[in-house]
């Protein structure tokens, strides 16, 4: 399934805007932005709200103790004869004064030991990990009892405390955010054009640093609220001020309980669960938005990835034989959920593939090359799905298929290799320990000896010494991860394979082994092969027939020499003089201006008259069909024979 | 050319300390040091193009970041205008920096996020403190250099972040912040080969034109020689840490002396399928430059070697006027054809 990640590989960078509209998509996280903002302006309005003065003495009767709410005292009055409410409301200010300062002292603590570990790294980042890691196995609250009892309990006493002991997660989260950061290649350019380390950490590490500091300081701040309850219930509080906890501790020690007042205990328990609560939820739903390795996709799976519609009576069935295509896609459509509405990515693609024959895809990226592989193989990411057409392998619709139908088919059939070979290999098994496994899949019959020697016939074909089966994929350069690649697409003995940009990235020696390689496979084996790529040389090299493809839609198909020769579509004039040349080293190469159609913005003529050289009116407002041309077919207008331009 | 060169290299030598794998530890191997880049010597002039050609693992990237003064090299030297690089630090490696700069890989990496262009390409400026504060001058450089790098109009770019471009247009980026110090070299590590082949052309004209217009000499590492047969003056194919072949781009490309460019010119692949061409593919990759094989460092791949290539290590022969390729068979050419 890795081919799903590579289609949706997530961008690591958040940028703030983004952030911003995937914290609004947090309801809760904004349900608790407004209660600590409800506790915030309680604590700083105190004294507006409060009905009575907490601090203020006055004498009390005995009959002033655990007054029940009345309209004098809406929730009550405490063992010392006083308001409960306007103890709740001074106690907010305490809570919260514990909770922020404390909060920030533990993130200016964690913070500096993050980005020092994380930006200096060797033993000064060793050591200071192991200090972390120290902390973090204490128990807090045990040490907090000690250290406060020790120095005597005072509000600034256990401010520094709780500070002092709640940096850990931020200092571990601070330093793998600055690891990452540091080695980004933004980060090396700005250190080559000779930005010190100062420069880097203010403008790069920091800015990148900073929204995570924020989210992690709310989530510490709930547990400094928390800790500071604890340590009060416990009769360690300040005695001098009131707080939630403080009042807890009264209530309990002073027979509230017995006493039956449930308004003392209550209320102050409650506000401790507000802002606790409306803390977590924000700093969650912060976390959320800012920390970019827990971003996750929006996409909703739409439940099937095949909503053909019924009106349209499937195309016939192809008939079977030896000259008959293996593999027939007919009017293949795409489509992916967007913001507004389905969006086509893929419209109306066909092509035939014969056992024996290699057929590249070709085009620019974006053009729908991987979308069309991944709709007809029904590997669509969520969200996708094929809506027209159908995919005839060997007389069967691959899109009538589902469950362990598809599957084993998936695997028996027609393989795969794509790009970056190393994402697809399970880095903790040897290589020919997969390929063994790939084998009993197909056949489950084979002993465990058979399907190793079958293994090791495999890597030899691919040019891999035997021997080397037993060995990890990390210790294959990248061109034999790509032929191990091979061995394992081979190893279910497929009918088909095909091959998405299996050399790019790849040394063009390399390259030129895997060409030589899989053209050999193709013909001793007589598999057919699909080779998507936006190489014109490497499809040039080795393919039969090609289909060029532009905007989701063929644009061109011809077999190769005809296609090189001769190209009909002015945008695969355009692609092959891009291309450099060596025959030619002396001809300018002339880019394409502009850039694909995004999937939102698709022109509602020709999809390439944006960018054509010979574009006309009819182009810009009219779909134009297949043309035939000699040997093939183009999407071109200057083909209709009824149209002057074309002459 | 001695005269008026803007930068020569000469003999550099770049080691790197290996590892030591438990193994050697039990046995006491010392670790073979890794020489990445093993003697090489170039030049280049004012409004030059130079590309260094190899595959991975053949000390291009680490000749990049030589020239650069990223590293300092473990013998030989660079002298960009008189100056040796690796001899300065503070104030005059900070002025070398200024003008030499580099074109990353991968611009949709190598650009940060966060940042609007009009920051990135500033950035350089104010690292160096040439424009200190933001105001019109900052803006004034800032524009140029966008337009000098095509990104026109710029008030269309000033303020998108790298998200909402495209690669050729962040490529462009990374070269407009290169620009805004008024380098005199460039230094492009494999400047378009993250990019779609119809946007290369772009990039490449326009790395061409800098050179050709404004007199930036430019040194173009990759592996594809393809890409900089139309723009590189000279071309200079390295193996292993040295420079196997070095020439004019034509001279190289129409009679390559060193079997190892030869192989390299056959498998590049030509877009003309009625092409039938013989393509000398090299059997392995390039071996592991800690353990560089004796005599030739070519010889266990070449299909031409003879007897000399496992003990002599061929020095540069010339093959015509200023080109030269290390191979024993341009001194010897009456040998016969392979022998194993």
């Amino acid at each position: 399934m890795s081919v799903l990640l590579e289609v949706t590989a997530p961008t690591t960078a958040i940028e703030p805007r983004r952030a911003w509209r995937s914290f609004l998509r947090h309801r809760m996280g904004l349900v608790g932005a407004a209660m600590l903002v409800l506790a915030v302006i309680v604590a700083v309005a105190a004294p507006l709200l409060a009905p009575y003065d907490p601090y203020e003495s006055v004498r009390v009767t005995i009959l002033d103790i655990y007054q029940a709410p009345s309209s004098a005292h809406l929730l009550g009055t405490d063992d010392g004869g006083k308001d409960v409410l306007s103890s709740l409301i001074f106690g907010a200010r305490v809570s919260l004064i514990v909770g922020f300062a404390a909060a920030a002292i533990a993130l200016v603590i964690g913070g500096l030991v993050g980005i020092v570990a994380g930006y200096r790294g060797g033993w000064i980042g060793s050591l200071l990990m192991r200090i972390t890691d120290f902390f973090l196995v204490i128990p807090d609250l045990a040490l907090q009892i000690v250290l406060v009892a020790i120095i005597g309990p005072s509000l600034w006493t256990i401010i520094v405390v709780i500070g002092a002991l709640g940096w850990t997660t931020t200092a571990r989260l601070v330093r793998s955010q600055t690891l990452t950061v540091r080695e980004r290649k933004f980060v090396m350019r700005a250190r080559s054009i000779g930005a010190g380390d100062a420069h880097i950490l203010r403008r790069h590490i920091l800015p990148a640093v900073l929204p995570l500091m924020l989210a992690n300081m709310v989530l510490v701040i709930s547990l400094a609220i928390l800790s500071e309850s604890t340590l009060a219930f416990l009769g360690l509080g300040d005695p001098t001020v009131i707080s939630w906890g403080q009042m807890l501790n009264f209530a309990f020690d002073r027979g509230a309980v017995s006493a039956g007042a449930w308004w003392a205990l209550l209320p102050p328990g409650f506000a401790i669960v507000w802002v606790v609560l409306g803390t977590t939820l924000l700093g969650t739903a912060l976390e959320d938005a800012l920390n970019p390795r827990l971003k996750r996709h929006h996409l909703e799976a739409s439940g099937t990835d095949v909503a053909r519609d019924r009106d349209v009576p499937p195309l016939p069935v192809p008939t079977a034989g030896d000259t008959a295509p293996i593999l027939r896609v007919r009017e293949l459509s795409v489509e992916f959920d967007g913001p507004r509405g389905p969006l086509r990515a893929i419209d109306r693609v066909s092509f035939d593939l014969r056992r024996g024959e290699t057929l590249g895809i070709v085009g620019e990226s974006g053009c729908g090359k991987t979308t069309t592989i991944l709709g007809l193989l029904r590997l669509l990411p969520p969200g996708g799905r094929v809506t027209t057409g159908s995919v005839w392998f060997d007389g069967e619709d691959l899109l009538g298929l589902d469950g362990g139908a598809l599957r084993s088919f998936r695997w028996t059939r027609l393989s795969l290799v794509f790009q970056g070979a190393m994402n697809a290999l399970n880095p903790v098994r040897s290589v020919g320990d997969q390929i063994a496994e790939a084998v009993r899949l197909h056949a489950p019959r084979t002993t465990k000896t058979e399907a190793a020697r079958r293994a090791g016939e495999l890597l030899e074909r691919v040019g891999i010494p035997r021997r080397r089966a037993r060995e990890y994929p990390h210790t294959y350069s990248g061109g034999m991860r790509q032929r191990a690649m091979i061995a394992l697409a081979l190893a279910c003995d497929p009918d088909v394979i095909v091959a998405d940009e299996p050399t790019t990235a790849l040394d063009v020696m390399v390259q030129a082994q895997i060409l030589e390689l899989l053209g050999g496979i193709a013909r001793d084996m007589g598999m057919g092969i699909i080779l998507v790529t936006h190489d014109l040389g490497v499809v040039a090299q080795v393919c039969d027939r090609i289909v060029v493809m532009y905007g989701g839609a063929v644009a061109e198909e011809n077999d190769a020499a005809t296609l090189f020769r001769a190209p009909q579509h002015p945008y695969t004039q355009q692609l092959l003089l891009s291309f450099p040349d060596l025959a030619h080293p002396d001809r300018p190469l002339r880019g394409i201006p502009g850039a694909p159609p995004r999937l939102d913005a698709m022109p509602p003529g020709c999809r390439f008259a944006p960018r054509c050289p010979h574009a006309f009116e009819r182009c810009r407002v009219e779909r134009p069909p297949d043309y035939a041309t000699d040997g093939g077919r183009a999407a071109c207008f200057l083909l209709d024979p009824t149209e002057e331009a074309g002459a | 050319m001695t005269d008026g060169a803007l930068l020569r290299v000469e003999g550099l030598v770049k080691a790197f300390p290996g590892s030591r794998s438990p193994i050697d530890w039990l046995r006491r191997r010392p670790a073979s040091p890794v020489r990445a880049v093993d003697g090489i010597s170039f030049e280049l002039r004012s409004g030059e193009v130079v590309a260094l050609v190899g595959e991975s693992g053949c000390g291009k990237t680490t000749t990049g970041n030589l020239l650069m003064g990223l590293i300092p090299p473990s013998a030989g030297r660079v002298v960009l205008d008189g100056e040796e690089v690796g001899r300065l630090s503070g104030r005059g490696l900070q002025r070398l920096r200024r003008r030499v700069q580099m074109v990353f890989q991968d611009p949709y990496e190598s650009l940060n996020p966060r940042m609007t262009v009009s920051d990135i390409v500033a950035e350089p400026l104010r690292v160096h403190r040439v424009v200190a504060a933001p105001g019109p001058e900052l803006r004034a450089r800032v524009e140029r250099a966008l337009t000098q790098a095509g990104l026109t109009p710029v008030d269309a770019y000033l303020h998108r972040f790298p998200f909402e471009l495209s690669g050729g247009q962040r490529q462009r980026v990374v070269i407009a912040a290169a620009l805004a110090l008024d380098p005199v070299l460039l230094v492009a590590d494999e400047p378009v080969s993250m990019l779609d082949v119809s946007i290369r052309a772009e990039i490449l004209n326009l790395l061409s034109a800098l050179a050709r217009e404004q007199g930036i000499g430019v040194v173009m590492i990759t592996h594809d020689l393809s890409t900089v047969a139309a723009y590189a003056d000279r071309i200079a194919v390295m193996y292993l840490g040295r420079i196997v072949e070095h020439g004019p781009t034509r001279e190289v490309l129409a009679n390559p002396g060193h079997p190892y460019a030869q192989a390299l010119l056959s498998v590049v692949p030509v877009p003309d399928p009625s092409v039938r061409r013989r393509p000398v593919i090299l059997g392995g990759e390039t071996p592991d430059p800690s353990r560089i094989p004796s005599g030739c460092r070519f010889h266990p791949r070449c299909p031409v070697a003879f007897d000399r290539c496992p003990i002599e290590d061929p020095p540069l022969f010339e093959v015509g006027a200023g080109h030269q390729a290390a191979c024993l068979l341009v001194e010897e050419p009456a040998r016969p054809g392979p022998v194993g």
